[in-house]
């Protein structure tokens, strides 16, 4: 990629911030936030989102784990609601405003900008309102207020969940290393083309690796990052785990060993590795990859013990293939990343109880693929030859249009449990079943005795609001239904960043 | 699904034009006000927040020309009737399957192996050779999955593309080398 000038400066970026209906005056006020004595206020905030996540996803979880009279750790928090997660259409207004068009399908990116800055925006949108307009996230916020600030994910530090509190993007897919017109442009929003200096259409991965809004950044996603970004990054003084240069991921091994104030560790070049592909397969040099909660561990360690001034520290955890395996209506991969997530959420949970003035926050970006848990021996519609019927001629106030007979099971659709015997059919829309804990000891994954049906809807996201489940400081708040945009205020008061 | 595929060609890169000289203001200290819907005790409230602390300028940092390119094809020698594939920053997560050149354009399909997702962001950048081994020209395929749309189907790992070759190149061309430059997983 040819590049031209070495002063990087945006310029429509600026027109838009003050075109913005939104912009009232002049700041500097959030970084004087009260410092008053506030029953909401928290030294440290640990943010774990749960990509795709649903309310079915955490009680398959417990189920195939714990068994059904237990609870996953998150579920033991104190303060539980849920959290509806629509986005808008592009150039919609907010919420009560004019123009307000929502789209009832949220995608990461935009879920991520409503929790890390407090608007609504477009599906594929970071850091940027529905209108385009850059908006500052909540870490940036800790960031300039003081506090240490941490981004961990499973997946590309440059996807949608982690790029949304440390980038400015019109469309996620400007990942990088290398700027393209079609990735990163969207005239639907600018009318024209912006730029390539205005940071909306600068690659993700660029921006990660010069805005040093994350003093510790763990995940996958080295491919993004070229020669130029490790230097810029060592500038800083970050202390890079790996090669960037070299394309040579970092290890557990090396996470361990890690040092100083700022670390940046990728472990893949691309995601990281399921966690049942590295359980099944302990010799592959993918099991040299930290787990989720060996990442969280750690990037508290670093953040709690590098904290300055009284300020503590802003982390957000992300576990990113609970999605991704969702989308690819795999069970039982799903079903051990939602294990490792957990597993995180304890890791996480140990440290707020010992600290006592942490807040954590466990919840998700939105549903993913409609997972559902269906009786045992029963069928979904995907198996059926009809929908359930809909007649009943001894009462006609129960029957309406259209009249169906009863539904029955396609043998077609309907070919064995997927992880057993129609294991081999990929046309099958059979369930997976899974033992739990509370089956006999010789009862097997893939067995019709297996109490544990899943399965799921789609191969895409639902518009189902998503749990939420916290602890500590403020915790009190999340409990009962909020809207994904409140919390950015929960927890930049939290952090008091937001007034 | 809005899906947008097209095929640009260029033997130097296309141009983006030069900035407007619009006055330098990082030091805008404006202040975003945000509405917020709130519940569970949350009121809406009007706050104050410096839009400063986004970082949107990276001196030293030198603003993309146009398309991507890499060397790697110009440092290739495909022999006549080769198809080479050149390295590229995605090369483990995918394979090139069914490529062909007749002379007027480069066909195949990319399929994608790290991800069961909907590619979201895919260029092929073709670069071909004359009889003497000389890159003489390139073409791009470029796929491109909006976002602002209802799902229709299964997310698609597999993308067909045809390059044609430049016009001007026309009956100069005997062989191709392929790399792929971005490539974006949902």
């Amino acid at each position: 990629m040819r590049r031209s000038s070495p002063v990087f400066t945006s310029t429509t970026l600026v027109a838009a911030l003050v075109a913005t209906a939104a912009v009232t005056g002049l700041a500097g006020a959030a970084s004087a936030a009260p410092s008053t004595a506030n029953k909401d206020a928290a030294k440290n905030v640990i943010y774990l989102l749960g990509d795709g996540m649903g309310r079915t996803h955490v009680t398959a979880g417990r189920q195939r784990f714990y068994g059904a009279g237990a609870k996953m750790v998150m579920e033991t928090l104190p303060a539980q609601g849920h959290v509806s997660t629509y986005a808008v259409e592009r150039n919609s207004g907010q919420p009560g405003k004019a123009g307000f068009r929502p789209n009832l399908v949220t995608d990461s990116a935009s879920a991520a900008t409503a929790w890390s800055s407090g608007v609504k925006t477009y599906n594929a949108a970071l850091g940027v309102d529905a209108k385009g307009t850059v908006v500052p996230t909540l870490m940036e916020l800790a960031r300039q207020d003081g506090f240490r600030t941490g981004n961990v994910s499973t997946a590309e530090i440059t996807d949608a969940t982690p790029a949304g509190q440390m980038s400015h993007a019109l469309a996620r897919g400007c990942q990088g290393p290398l700027y393209s017109e079609s990735a990163c442009q969207d005239l639907e929003i600018t009318g024209e083309k912006l730029p390539t200096n205005d940071v909306r259409v600068t690659p993700i991965a660029d921006q990660i690796a010069r805005n040093g809004t994350a003093d510790v950044i763990l995940g996958g996603g080295l491919s993004r990052f070229d020669t130029s970004d490790e230097t810029a990054l060592k500038q800083q003084g970050y202390s890079v785990l790996g090669s960037v240069a070299d394309q040579r991921p970092a290890t557990k091994a090396d996470l361990a060993a890690a040092r100083g104030e700022k670390v940046f560790g990728l472990f893949n070049k691309g995601n990281l590795t399921v966690e049942k592909t590295k359980q099944d397969n302990p010799a592959a040099p993918q099991a040299q990859e930290p787990s989720l909660p060996e990442m969280t561990r750690k990037a508290i360690s670093l953040l709690g013990h590098n904290s300055t001034k009284g300020k503590g520290f802003y982390l957000q955890v992300e576990g990113a293939l609970i999605d991704k395996r969702s989308h690819a209506n795999d069970a039982a991969q799903t079903l051990a990343e939602i294990k490792a997530f957990d597993d995180s959420v304890a890791v996480a949970l140990a440290f707020a109880k010992r600290d006592g003035n942490t807040l954590v926050v466990v919840t998700a970006d939105h549903e993913c693929a409609g997972f559902n848990i269906v009786e045992k021996g029963t069928f979904t519609n995907a198996e059926a030859a009809t929908p359930p019927g809909n007649v009943d001629g001894g009462n006609t106030a129960n029957s309406s249009s259209p009249t169906r007979p009863r539904n029955a099971r396609d043998a077609t659709r309907s070919s064995g449990i997927i992880n057993g015997s129609g294991s081999a059919d990929a046309g099958n829309f059979a369930p997976a079943t899974f033992r739990t804990p509370d089956d006999a000891s010789d009862v097997t994954d893939g067995s019709p005795e297996a109490s544990l049906w899943l399965s799921y809807l789609s191969g895409n996201h639902t518009g189902a609001d998503v749990p939420i489940y916290a602890y500590g400081p403020g915790s009190g708040q999340l409990q009962g239904s909020v809207d994904n945009t409140a919390l950015f205020t929960i927890v930049g008061r939290a952090l008091r960043v937001v007034r | 699904m809005k899906l947008r595929s097209r095929t640009s060609l260029s033997r130097g890169w296309l141009a983006v034009g030069a900035v407007a000289a619009v006055a330098a203001m990082t030091a805008v200290a404006a202040v975003a006000t945000f509405t917020l819907v709130g519940t569970a005790g949350v009121e809406p409230v009007g706050k104050a927040l410096p839009a400063q602390a986004a970082r949107t300028s990276f001196p030293g940092l030198a603003a993309a020309r146009g398309e991507p390119e890499l060397t790697s094809i110009g440092a290739s020698h495909p022999r006549r009737g080769q198809i080479l594939q050149a390295k590229g920053p995605f090369d483990d997560r995918f394979v090139l399957e069914g490529t062909t050149f007749d002379g007027s354009a480069v066909a195949g399909a990319v399929r994608v192996t790290s991800d069961v997702s909907d590619v979201l962001e895919l260029q092929v950048l073709a670069g071909f050779f004359d009889e003497q081994g000389h890159l003489i020209g390139t073409g791009r395929f470029v796929h491109h999955l909006g976002e602002s749309h209802a799902h229709t189907g299964p997310p698609e790992e597999r993308e067909q593309f045809r390059i044609p070759l430049p016009a001007a190149l026309a009956h100069r061309a005997v062989s191709v080398t392929i790399a792929v430059p971005v490539l974006v997983n949902e």
